[in-house]
């Protein structure tokens, strides 16, 4: 039986910015896995990530989503992904109906499918009592559940998220968590960006680590203390990641 | 000079440092504090200049400064204008301290004096206000001086004076704002008054000068006789104490002074604990609308353009400050109106001229906010959404309310002279669509805050947006021209044809110069 394709294959992706951002970037996630990609600040995660997304148009290298080249079919490469930055990308004032009728619309998804995801969605996310209002009065926690709903509005396959979990609290941390865990669970992928590690090491199948925009270790937690050389059997992901980047 | 930490007048300077680099300009998204070496160096050229011009303006009353009572009648009615435009300035300027610049919490936090903060607000907001008309009215001032006559530097304490009651009304109509009918309502009210303000001499002006010929000489009849010796406005009234003042006469400055004082103690007094309470406590307090009965409506299902289309209307028709930033425009149209009105049948060209202007004008405006201003353009980018269909519809949905605008105007002309009515159709379409296609080939990516500052763009897009909505008005003006019994001549037409070459050159520029966004 043939492999499944991969969500996402990066090959030598690179980009410069007067220095390199992100280098030959080698990176693979699989289908239905939720990877998680570390790094110090400046290590050029967001700049793959933006890459990935179609933001930023690599200098060499090649994205494919779901074996669809980014750069030659670009409309249908983006049809599989959603891309949600730190800052939530929202209009201040719309409201929350108003702004998933504008991202289904971008993405082209039929109106009784909308209709019902967007139900289920704002409803998942205690949103529905603020469907009224518009987003410029929502906390920091509600403008990202919301920007997730947007992404998750025309269930992609690819859901590629900058550093979520920033600036929420619990309830809205453990929603997002849950939210992301159940995509994962009904086939989609994740690849996420993040800074808390407690995240990573308990929700990411696998990690990859990059520094000065070079992948230098990826696995499984237990595979990344094997790469480790003096990482003990209980070491954390915190030990891994500060010794792999000299940062111990 | 080292000033205490803390005190009032380390405050006050403070608070005068942001004022100056508030002055800066936001260029490509990068902000820049203060004006440019450039902008100060013109702005001392330009001191210099106006001090020259006053010297020579005022040398021929070398011998004889003394002020007339006419002359107080006419120096209080140009004082009467300015007073108007600082109560504009003023409310723009109470709105950026109380709301925009977003450090009252910090301030209040501190261990000052919350009377001290208030107080040093107000203060900045008159010498806000009364920096403009200092740099123009001052050098007549030192050109007075100069030339001997020592009363002409009265221009100093009745400008500060008049900017000291116009901020206190100012700030007190804000506050009293607030208290009516909150914060947001505020914002719009006060930027809508401001507006109207700023624009009130310019409509007054207008309405005269349409007003024919009967109805200006019995209003000028009624003046001369309400202002004759020993008539109520006569020339020893009261209400011309501001031009006495201006001209030099001791008990009338003390008056303005004192009036400006008072107003600014009492106002800075009486309303702190108001400016700390009220607005503080209206700022934390969101009010929400009533959720509807049945839960959220939905209307899934519009084509993308439509999306796209009601996305960006819904997002200018909910923010009050842009509308009434835009307002202020269409404002200019009334008197064109009147004029379309009341004489259509002679000057039917300047009107479509003036017309096919302000549509462009206003295009400008609506386009810059939906191109180059958009909220979320990295969502626009990973949309799998054809981009020419998103395109398409940002500049509809900037062209479409001009369009609107003038339906009513081009349906009288219609009635009156039909042909001249389908060429105005045509330009009018024309310029807003060239004025939408212009904003998006040059537009930088900006903040929709940035709206009042946009002009400071891009230097290039400028020109290329102001020479097309000229071209696009002389088009205008020659084509309806034409279309006048017995106008037509070779001249013109070759003008014509001339603008419209220069239009076709300046369009291919633009397009060669286009900026990719989204």
């Amino acid at each position: 039986m043939s492999e499944p394709l991969p969500a996402l294959r990066l090959v030598g992706l690179c980009k410069h910015f007067g220095r390199p951002a992100v280098d030959h970037l080698d990176l693979t996630v699989r289908q239905g896995e939720l990877y998680a990609l570390l790094g110090p600040n400046g290590a050029g995660k967001t700049t793959t990530l933006r890459m990935v997304a179609g933001l930023l148009a690599p200098d060499a290298g090649k994205v494919e989503l779901l074996g669809v080249d980014l750069a030659h079919e670009p409309a249908r490469a983006k049809q599989g992904i959603a891309y949600l930055p730190d800052e939530p990308m929202l209009y201040a004032k719309l409201k929350p109906t108003e702004y998933l009728e504008f991202v289904a619309g971008l993405w082209g998804v039929e109106a009784g499918v909308a209709e019902a995801r967007a139900r289920h969605l704002l409803d998942w996310l205690d949103l529905t009592r603020h469907a009224h209002e518009l987003t410029e009065g929502f906390s920091r926690g509600m403008k990202q559940k919301l920007a997730l709903a947007g992404a998750l509005i025309h269930e992609p396959q690819l859901l590629i998220l900058d550093e979520p979990l920033t600036g929420l609290d619990a309830a809205a941390a453990r929603q997002v968590k849950d939210l992301l865990l159940d995509h994962t669970r009904k086939g989609g992928t994740v690849l996420l960006t993040t800074h808390i590690l407690e995240v990573a090491e308990r929700m990411a199948q696998r990690i990859g680590i990059i520094q000065h925009g070079k992948l230098i270790a990826e696995g499984t937690l237990e595979q990344l203390r094997g790469q480790t050389a003096d990482a003990a059997d209980g070491a954390t992901l915190e030990d891994i990641f500060l010794q792999l980047t000299g940062q111990a | 000079m080292k000033l205490r930490p803390g005190g009032s007048l380390w405050l006050l300077r403070h608070e005068l440092r942001l004022y100056y680099f508030r002055m800066g300009i936001t260029k490509a998204g990068t902000a820049r504090r203060g004006l440019s070496r450039g902008n100060l160096i013109l702005m001392a050229l330009a001191l210099v200049a106006l001090h020259g011009f006053a010297v020579f303006l005022m040398r021929p009353f070398d011998q004889d400064y003394n002020a007339s009572a006419l002359v107080a009648i006419g120096a209080t009615v140009m004082l009467a204008i300015v007073f108007t435009m600082m109560v504009s300035q003023g409310l723009k300027s109470s709105i950026d301290v109380l709301f925009e610049r977003g450090d009252l919490d910090l301030l209040l936090s501190s261990p000052l004096p919350s009377r001290s903060i208030f107080m040093v607000r107000l203060a900045a907001v008159v010498i806000g206000t009364a920096a403009l008309y200092l740099f123009l009215m001052a050098p007549f001032a030192n050109a007075g001086l100069i030339l001997g006559h020592a009363r002409a530097l009265a221009v100093y304490p009745v400008v500060l004076g008049m900017a000291a009651v116009a901020a206190s009304l100012s700030m007190l109509l804000t506050l009293a704002l607030v208290r009516l009918v909150g914060i947001r309502r505020t914002r719009v009210l006060a930027q809508v008054l401001g507006a109207l303000m700023g624009a009130l001499i310019f409509l007054i002006s207008q309405v005269y000068a349409n007003s024919g010929n009967s109805a200006q000489q019995t209003l000028g009849a009624w003046i001369d006789r309400h202002t004759a010796a020993g008539a109520p406005f006569g020339p020893d009234s009261l209400l011309w104490t501001p031009g006495r003042a201006v001209l030099g006469e001791p008990l009338s400055i003390l008056a303005i002074a004192a009036l400006g004082l008072a107003a600014f103690f009492l106002t800075a007094n009486f309303t702190h604990g108001f400016f700390v309470r009220g607005v503080q406590q209206a700022v934390s307090l969101v009010k929400n609308a009533a959720a509807p009965a049945g839960g959220p409506r939905y209307r899934f299902g519009r084509s993308l353009a439509v999306t796209v289309l009601l996305k960006e209307w819904r997002l200018i028709l909910r923010d009050p400050q842009l509308i009434s930033q835009v307002l202020l425009q269409l404002l200019y149209l009334l008197p064109l109106c009147f004029m379309l009105v009341f004489k259509a049948s002679t000057v039917v060209p300047g009107l479509g001229a003036s017309l096919t202007f302000l549509c462009t004008s206003l295009t400008t405006a609506l386009a810059w906010l939906i191109i180059a201003a958009e909220d979320a353009p990295d969502l626009l980018r990973t949309a799998p959404a054809p981009p020419s269909i998103v395109a398409g519809a940002k500049l509809a949905a900037a062209v479409a309310p001009a369009l609107v605008l003038m339906a009513a105007p081009l349906l009288w002309v219609a009635w009156r002279q039909p042909v001249s009515a389908i060429l105005l159709a045509l330009c009018v379409t024309g310029a807003s669509t060239s004025a939408a296609l212009l904003v998006r080939w040059g537009a930088v990516p900006a903040a929709r805050g940035d709206f009042r500052r946009r002009a400071a763009g891009s230097m290039v897009s400028n020109i290329l947006e102001w020479g097309g909505a000229m071209l696009w008005a002389g088009l205008s003006w020659v084509l309806m021209a034409l279309a006048q019994p017995g106008q037509v001549s070779l001249w013109v037409a070759l003008a014509g044809a001339a603008l419209f070459v220069l239009l076709f050159v300046l369009m291919a520029l633009a397009w060669a110069r286009r900026q990719r966004t989204p």
